[in-house]
């Protein structure tokens, strides 16, 4: 689990007993045509063999998990080696997307990222041949290493699932998810996201050391990479389909709405913070609650849903009134929490 | 500039960001500007001077005066205010160095330290404005300027990328209006400590009734509509025209000026007015303004209980110390009472009226031979008055020498002081004990709050003769040639002429013009009750409420323990406000149910986190309290399905079942925790 959210957020599943779980969702008639039992069900697989690449890290796995049903954009921050890039291409392969990485350097340009239009001989014409950027999954490496230049060429494919070059404009495939890993921004040889940019991701996560026990069974096991070869695909296109289809329809509400609009309007009041929420952020709130309610087997949100995906949505948008460049939001986040009234 | 930045630890030159300047000296500017009065106009110089200095060095244009220029400013600025204190060290000396002081701290004034450091002198200026004034309006501009002060520190704590001058002032008043409660329990409870030492107030210009009169004097004052004092009778006003406050004894006169001469001498009050002769009482509270001199004003034979108040000789009150500031006094006053000789009988015999004014002498020889007795020869000087003179506040100017002569033959035109001068030494030509007295006649009653108002226009001159067996008695000769002045006062007596000299104002007071009229009575009534419960709140009226309080004299312990209380009701009254004062939200029934909870559950120990929902709480509170499991299910799953999980308004009843099972878990919880118990 994360360290940072460990503090506040209460595990979900311990609010609810059983019964009491079950007396609620029999009252319901379930998020569109699958009940939330059915869908815990078809996530479940996919969570044990994520489980199983990366040790020790169910709560890193479960967010991201949400982030795709949100249909947003993932941002793994963290120092090297500690499975970013593992988790990554572990989820386009339980997924069952294709995937494509870009290895972001300082010197990348653009044409590297969305392709380049070369003169065909036999043709005597132009062709485009497709950049990485023409994937389901784009795995963008290391993202804060190339220039903002380079960085922004995503912008554009990111927000509206298209790019254009030489004027034409061409649609990205479906879904289309962009999962990115950073150093962090102290390390050498970076260029920090600017604010926009990190607007863009639904989520940032930190995946953190792993605790003894799964480092201890880290050491011990065989090759994580050959693991990823083995791995195979649990839940198709047409699944992620149907739960992304079941995330727009898990209930929020009006209490939830309020709670949701305390915390921003929160954060837009105290001087502890020197930006508030925008509304994007305040929809993604709720757009990643929905998300994790689902993952967690309910069509409805809870606060609690809210409390456990709210650092890693909101912290990369955040910034403390006393810090002019950091994006840390860490102690933000917790202050936000301890701070407004869940009722 | 670079120089200096080398200079500073961190290598950065910090710089007072410009709002929190701008604010500072704003804020310099507003607390020093009632001082201005106070001040020498060079010292107001040097303080522009300064603050012209400190924007030029924001600006980068001028540099920081270096450390011999600052201390050759000082020394000046020390030498300046110790040459036009001449000499003396005063409170207005030592106030013009403050602001000197404050104002050259301008120029320094580099870091944070600094910027506090003038914010705190900001603050003692601020207190020492009251030296000078306590009146209303000087308190509630004092009050205004505290809050931007304060204001101004609250911008040196806001980072430089967010000062915000409005939010400041707004957060700056709420302070100080969160202070209020506990500012009034100090005032009303705290003791009035005597200062630890004095620090002697410069003599201003004395104003009102002064220790010598040329006539014409009176007149000058009649220019003004100040107030001279007020009264509070403790029981009915007496009329107008027994109104004689009196204030000074003039008993010397030469070369056309009346004098005090030797004042007479501090008596007991017991042994000149004994106790047995007194007679009906009429006691009465004067409060009265500032005058720089130390007379004091009451109507006859008063005697005064204050030991800070000496009675004379010549039956009038003296204070001690002459009145920086507004003072208040309690008096009998006993009318009948026979006011004899005494000791002033061997001073009065050695008064000489002088060689000059040989015709009035010689008039008053004649017809005193004529008459035979002070009363008759009084009532003839009365008819002469009546039928040969008029009364005008303009008369023609009068020569040195033989002034009387020349008014009593030659001008017949004059005012109060005219008469009574004239009455008084003819009277003492005769060979008969007479003495002018000067003070105030009359007086206005407010309607609204029944004290009576003196004015300076209201100042008076009038005689007192002695006969055997009378004692001392009033003859006003004013009273028999304009008999309205003294009945319905000033206004009533003026000529056309007479009013187009005095100023418009004084006009409108005098003249009643309706609304203008009620408007200043109100005004006058709220002035009146400041100086009644705010300045004139002192130790003894501190003691008398808190007697009336408490049931007896308070001891320092029963004080002490009403300040620790009076300062926790503020606390508490500041906690109300913001318990009122939290955002209202509509709640469904449920909700407050769980609210219901939640008290109760906090009052067994168990406090909710704003983070924990109402479910998580619910099931904190039963498994620490062992509730039973099926009614905190039900509940718990009441809660979820009815507040997140969106059912749909027409399953109402759905909302009432689970309110039900919450409550029912209520009850368990108390019986649970009180069959514990």
């Amino acid at each position: 689990m994360n360290p940072k959210t460990a503090k506040i957020t209460p595990s979900s599943n311990s609010i609810t007993t059983p019964d009491a779980a079950s007396a609620v969702s029999g009252a319901v008639t379930g998020v569109g045509s699958h009940s939330p039992a059915a869908i815990k069900g078809m996530l479940a697989p996919a969570l044990e063999r994520l489980d199983g690449i990366l040790l020790g890290k169910r709560h890193a796995i479960e967010l991201s998990l949400t982030c795709m049903l949100a249909k947003g954009h993932l941002l793994i921050e963290d120092l090297p080696g500690m499975g970013k890039t593992l988790l990554s291409h572990a989820l386009a392969k339980v997924l069952g997307l294709d995937y494509q990485r870009i290895q972001f350097t300082s010197d990348v340009l653009p044409a590297d990222i969305i392709g380049v239009s070369i003169f065909d001989k036999d043709t005597g014409s132009f062709r485009f041949v497709e950049g990485p950027v023409f994937s389901q999954l784009v795995l963008a490496d290391e993202i804060n290493r190339a220039t903002p230049k380079s960085q922004s060429a995503l912008l554009e494919a990111m927000e509206e699932r298209q790019v254009t070059v030489d004027g034409v404009r061409m649609a990205l495939p479906a879904p289309f998810f962009v999962i990115a890993t950073q150093n962090p921004t102290t390390q050498l040889g970076t260029f920090a996201l600017p604010e926009s940019q990190l607007d863009r991701f639904l989520m940032r996560i930190e995946l953190g050391y792993p605790d003894p026990a799964a480092e201890r069974e880290l050491l011990q096991g065989g090759d994580r990479r050959r693991l990823l070869d083995d791995l195979d695909c649990v839940l198709d296109q047409a699944a992620l389909q149907t739960l992304q289809n079941a995330t727009a329809k898990v209930v929020v509400s009006d209490q939830l709405v309020e709670y949701v609009q305390r915390l921003v309007h929160f954060t837009r009041t105290d001087p502890k913070f020197a930006i508030g929420l925008s509304p994007r952020g305040a929809l993604a709130l709720v757009g990643a609650a929905r998300a994790w309610a689902l993952v967690h087997g309910r069509s409805h949100v809870v606060p609690e849903d809210v409390q456990a995906v709210l650092p890693s949505v909101v912290e990369h948008r955040l910034r403390g009134a006393s810090d002019f460049a950091g994006h840390g939001g860490a102690a933000l986040s917790q202050r936000l929490l301890a701070s407004v009234d869940v009722v | 500039m670079a120089l200096n930045a080398s200079k500073t630890l961190s290598g950065v030159d910090y710089q007072i960001p410009r709002n929190v300047l701008a604010l500072l000296m704003l804020a310099q500017v507003v607390v020093v500007l009632p001082h201005v009065a106070q001040l020498s106009p060079w010292i107001v110089g040097v303080c522009l001077f300064c603050g012209y200095w400190r924007a030029m060095v924001y600006q980068g244009r001028w540099a920081y005066p270096p450390g011999f220029v600052k201390a050759l400013l000082v020394i000046a600025a020390v030498a300046g205010t110790a040459l036009s204190g001449k000499g003396a060290f005063s409170v207005e000396t030592a106030s013009s160095l403050l602001v000197l002081a404050f104002a050259l701290k301008l120029i320094e004034m580099k870091t944070r330290r600094d910027a506090y450091l003038v914010i705190f002198l900001s603050y003692f200026v601020i207190a020492t404005e009251f030296l000078f004034s306590q009146s209303m309006g000087v308190a509630i501009y004092e009050v205004l300027a505290c809050v931007m002060v304060t204001a101004a520190m609250i911008g040196l704590n806001q980072l430089q990328t967010n000062v915000r001058p409005l939010a400041s002032l707004r957060l700056a008043g709420a302070l100080l209006g969160q202070a209020l409660p506990l500012t009034l329990v100090l005032f009303l409870f705290f003791p009035r400590i005597a200062p630890l030492w004095n620090v002697p107030l410069a003599s201003g210009a004395t104003s009102g009734i002064s220790d010598r009169v040329t006539p014409g004097d009176i007149a000058d004052l009649a220019q003004s509509d100040e107030i001279a004092f007020r009264v509070v009778f403790d029981g009915a006003v007496p009329q107008p025209e027994d109104m004689y406050w009196r204030g000074v004894v003039y008993n010397e006169f030469s070369e056309g000026t009346w004098s005090e001469g030797k004042p007479g001498r501090r008596v007991r009050s017991d042994l000149l007015v004994p106790e047995h002769d007194r007679g009906e009482a009429i006691s009465y509270r004067v409060l009265q303004e500032p005058t720089f001199a130390s007379y004091l004003f009451a109507l006859a034979t008063p005697v005064v209980a204050d030991r800070n108040i000496e009675l004379r000789s010549n039956f009038t009150l003296l204070a001690d110390n002459p009145l920086m500031s507004m003072m208040h006094y309690d008096v009998k006053s006993y009318p009948d009472f026979r006011r004899e000789l005494g000791q002033e009988r061997p001073r009065l015999a050695s008064m000489p009226v002088g060689d000059d004014n040989p015709r009035v002498r010689e008039w008053a020889a004649r017809v005193g031979r004529e008459t035979g007795s002070p009363s008759e020869f009084a009532d003839r000087i009365l008819d002469e008055i009546r039928n040969r003179f008029v009364y005008t506040l303009k008369p023609p100017r009068l020569p040195r020498e033989n002034s009387i002569d020349a008014f009593w033959f030659d001008t017949s035109t004059g005012f109060c002081s005219h008469f009574a001068g004239a009455f008084v030494y003819m009277m003492r030509a005769a060979g008969y004990e007479a003495r002018m007295v000067g003070g105030y006649q009359g007086g206005e009653q407010n309607p609204i709050s029944k004290h009576v108002v003196v004015r300076q226009y209201d100042a008076h001159a009038w005689a007192e003769v002695w006969t055997q067996g009378s004692g001392w008695v009033r003859v006003d000769p004013t009273a028999a040639v304009a008999p309205e002045r003294i009945r319905r006062g000033l206004n009533a007596a003026l000529t056309e002429e007479d009013r187009s000299s005095l100023s418009a104002f004084t006009n409108a007071r005098l003249g009643g013009y309706g609304g203008i009229d009620e408007l200043m009575f109100m005004f006058d009534s709220v002035q009146h009750g400041w100086n009644m419960w705010v300045v004139g709140y002192d130790t003894d009226l501190q003691m008398e409420y808190l007697t009336g309080l408490f049931g007896e004299r308070p001891s320092a312990m029963q004080i002490g323990i009403a300040i620790l209380l009076g300062g926790l009701g503020s606390l508490a009254v500041a906690g109300v406000v913001l318990f009122l004062r939290r955002p209202a939200r509509p709640r469904d029934p449920l909700v407050n149910a769980f609210f219901r909870f939640a008290g109760a559950a906090e009052a067994r120990g168990l406090v909710r986190e704003p983070w924990e929902s109402p479910m998580a709480f619910v099931r904190r509170v039963s498994v620490h309290h062992q509730l039973p499991q099926n009614d905190v299910d039900a509940a718990i799953a009441g809660l979820e399905q009815q507040l997140y999980a969106g059912q749909p308004k027409s399953t109402a009843d759905n909302g009432a079942k689970a309110r039900k099972a919450l409550l029912r878990t209520l009850r368990r919880l108390r019986w649970r925790t009180t069959l514990r118990a």
